[in-house]
């Protein structure tokens, strides 16, 4: 029989708070992501969007200026800065977003799937809920630093450049392109996840990821010609996104789906993404 | 903070994974000391870990670490460090970063964490070794380098899976001792292993599994007496063991005894040890020569083999 001495006294010092520790995921990869060189260079490029709009911004507003200095009066801007013209940069912003999310998106989870490591994790003061809020934020700060965040700074300088008037006229242009890139970065991030934890293979989940937008965009197209019906779009990605940025950007343009069935199928993505990474993403696998 | 249990309890635990049976109706108290699971492969030892660990929950039936349901890891993981079987490192991390990343997440502030990443590194003497990154350490390393994971936050439960694996004797020794060193201190350590020896020389007390069943528990001597249907064999080291043979089969506790290979002994089987060492030291007494008396079958690798079978296979 052992004697024990029961001198063991453990950690009672004081512990950062709970909420803030999902945090330290994203602290990591970022160190991981950006010793990539071709990460890096993406990341830079995905600024020169903003910087051309920016360019734009200041010669529709200084026109005449502009024009003066080739020797032309009277010029007016052959374009105006309005939601047209924020939904076309958040357009090709989520474009960007899109490839860096190919890039990014599949290894933050199959990895740690794959190499057994959620266990890692797990065997921490650390839930599984806090695990997929620490990975997703990779995502969501990344995506947010290339669409809404340049995007509002953008529309900051026109409002500063066209006046209070401007401002108050077309201050929803701000909401819209927040809740926009948000909708956006929420489906893209829960899917790139998703996909991920399912196929844990990293490229696997990167080809599944183009397969979701452009192989089901085909597809639903294909059931629209065959069947002579529109419902084939409700599988198209690019074209919910595109319906639901029309209400906010107040776009006249015409949609074949109504805006509430591309909100209720945005939102069964979401829960379909949820299902799967609640399946998924466990300690240990239960291989029936 | 742990609860205000002192033990780990299993209440008429089971774990099914669909049809297939992990662990069933297990009733257990695990109190402070070494206490080594044992079992052959598919036994149900990593399932009652991850059970005990909350990383699989239970099918049914009710476990408490230290008061503590497994299913709170916020309040679980303050007192419990968990070392897996599996080799399951970040790319491109030294043994340091490993360690000290993983503090974070415990909560504990970058100075807390590097103080503990050192200590921790120290007492699995991987120091000089500790900035070079993981994947170019030997299999002996990477078990150490998890053992520091593991015990870096000074848990009170250490759970182990097969932690003595690829370590070579030197280091496999100190790592017993470290564990022994743990045990000293109060804790709880639990370890699973096939190594029958060394959880015999290690072990407060000992598990035996098989196919998802408790066969035995508790201190082994105590587990050994319990096996009747195997009569104790005691090995008695004697200069004439013909002669002692005749004597003791006038012992109507004996059900066999023959002089062991060397000629130098003489292997007794009887149902009750305690009346058969009494009536050996009369027969000392009148005489006979005896030079030591021991159990032969005393140990976890006989309780093993009596309980589940030399092949591993239930009884």
């Amino acid at each position: 029989m052992a004697v024990y001495k029961r001198s063991y006294r453990g950690y009672a010092g004081p512990v950062t708070s709970e909420w803030s520790r999902f945090a330290i995921i994203p602290r990591y990869a970022y160190r991981g992501l950006f010793r990539s060189k071709i990460m890096t260079a993406f990341f830079v490029i995905c600024f020169i969007p903003p910087l051309v709009f920016l360019f734009l911004i200041y010669l529709a507003n200084n026109i005449g200026s502009f024009a003066k200095m080739f020797g032309v009066t009277g010029a007016t801007s052959p374009f105006a800065v309005d939601g047209e013209f924020f939904a076309t940069y958040l357009g090709i912003q989520a474009a960007l977003s899109f490839i860096l999310t190919a890039f990014v998106g599949p290894g933050l989870v199959s990895g740690d799937l794959a190499n057994r490591a959620l266990t890692l994790y797990l065997s921490r003061p650390f839930t599984r809920a806090e695990y997929v809020v620490g990975k997703m934020s990779v995502l969501l700060v990344l995506l947010s630093l290339i669409t809404w965040f340049p995007g509002l700074i953008l529309f900051a300088v026109q409002a500063v450049l066209g006046g209070p008037a401007w401002l108050i006229q077309h201050l929803w242009i701000a909401w819209a392109l927040f809740a926009g890139s948000w909708i956006w970065i929420l489906v893209v991030s829960l899917l790139a996840l998703a996909l991920s934890a399912w196929v844990k293979w990293r490229i696997a989940a990167g080809a599944l990821l183009l397969a979701v937008f452009f192989v089901a965009a085909a597809f639903g197209e294909a059931v629209n010609a065959v069947l002579e019906v529109h419902w084939g779009k409700l599988i198209n990605l690019t074209y919910l996104f595109a319906t639901v940025w029309n209400r906010l950007f107040r776009s006249r343009e015409t949609f074949e789906i109504s805006e509430a069935s591309a909100w209720l199928m945005l939102g069964l993505i979401c829960a379909a993404c949820l299902a799967l990474l609640n399946r998924k993403l466990r300690a240990f696998e239960v291989v029936r | 903070m742990s609860g205000h249990g002192r033990e780990i309890v299993f209440e008429n635990v089971s774990k099914f994974y669909g049809e297939v049976l992990g662990v069933n109706r297990v009733n257990l108290t695990i109190p402070p000391g070494i206490t080594s699971l044992v079992g052959p492969n598919g036994s149900g030892k990593t399932t009652l870990m991850n059970l005990m660990t909350g990383l699989l929950r239970p099918t049914q039936g009710h476990i408490d670490v230290l008061g503590v349901p497994p299913d709170q890891p916020e309040r679980l993981f303050r007192f419990v460090g968990y070392c897996t079987q599996f080799d399951s490192f970040p790319r491109g991390m030294t043994g340091y970063q490993f360690v000290y990343s993983y503090l974070l997440l415990h909560g504990k502030s970058h100075e807390e964490a590097a103080d503990l990443t050192t200590d921790a590194i120290e007492r699995v003497r991987l120091t000089d070794a500790a900035h070079r990154k993981i994947a170019g350490y030997s299999k002996g390393m990477r078990q150490r380098i998890k053992l520091a994971h593991a015990i870096s936050h000074w848990p009170k439960v250490l759970v182990l899976d097969e932690p003595l694996n690829g370590l070579d004797p030197l280091v496999r020794a100190e790592t017993i001792a470290l564990f022994r060193s743990l045990a000293q201190e109060g804790q709880y350590v639990i370890i699973s292993s096939h190594i029958l020896h060394e959880v015999d020389a290690i072990s407060d007390q000992v598990i035996l599994l098989s196919s998802g069943y408790v066969v035995a528990e508790g201190q082994i001597h105590g587990v050994r007496t319990e096996v009747e249907e195997h009569p104790m064999q005691i090995l008695i080291r004697c200069g004439q063991p013909a002669t002692l043979a005749s004597r003791i089969f006038e012992l109507d506790t004996v059900v066999e005894a023959r002089v062991h290979n060397d000629g130098k002994g003489l292997l007794v089987r009887t149902r009750d040890p305690e009346r058969f060492y009494l009536l050996l030291n009369r027969l000392v007494v009148d005489g006979v020569d005896v030079e030591s008396i021991a159990p032969a079958d005393d140990d976890v690798h006989s309780v093993y083999e009596y309980l589940i079978g030399p092949d591993g296979g239930a009884i």
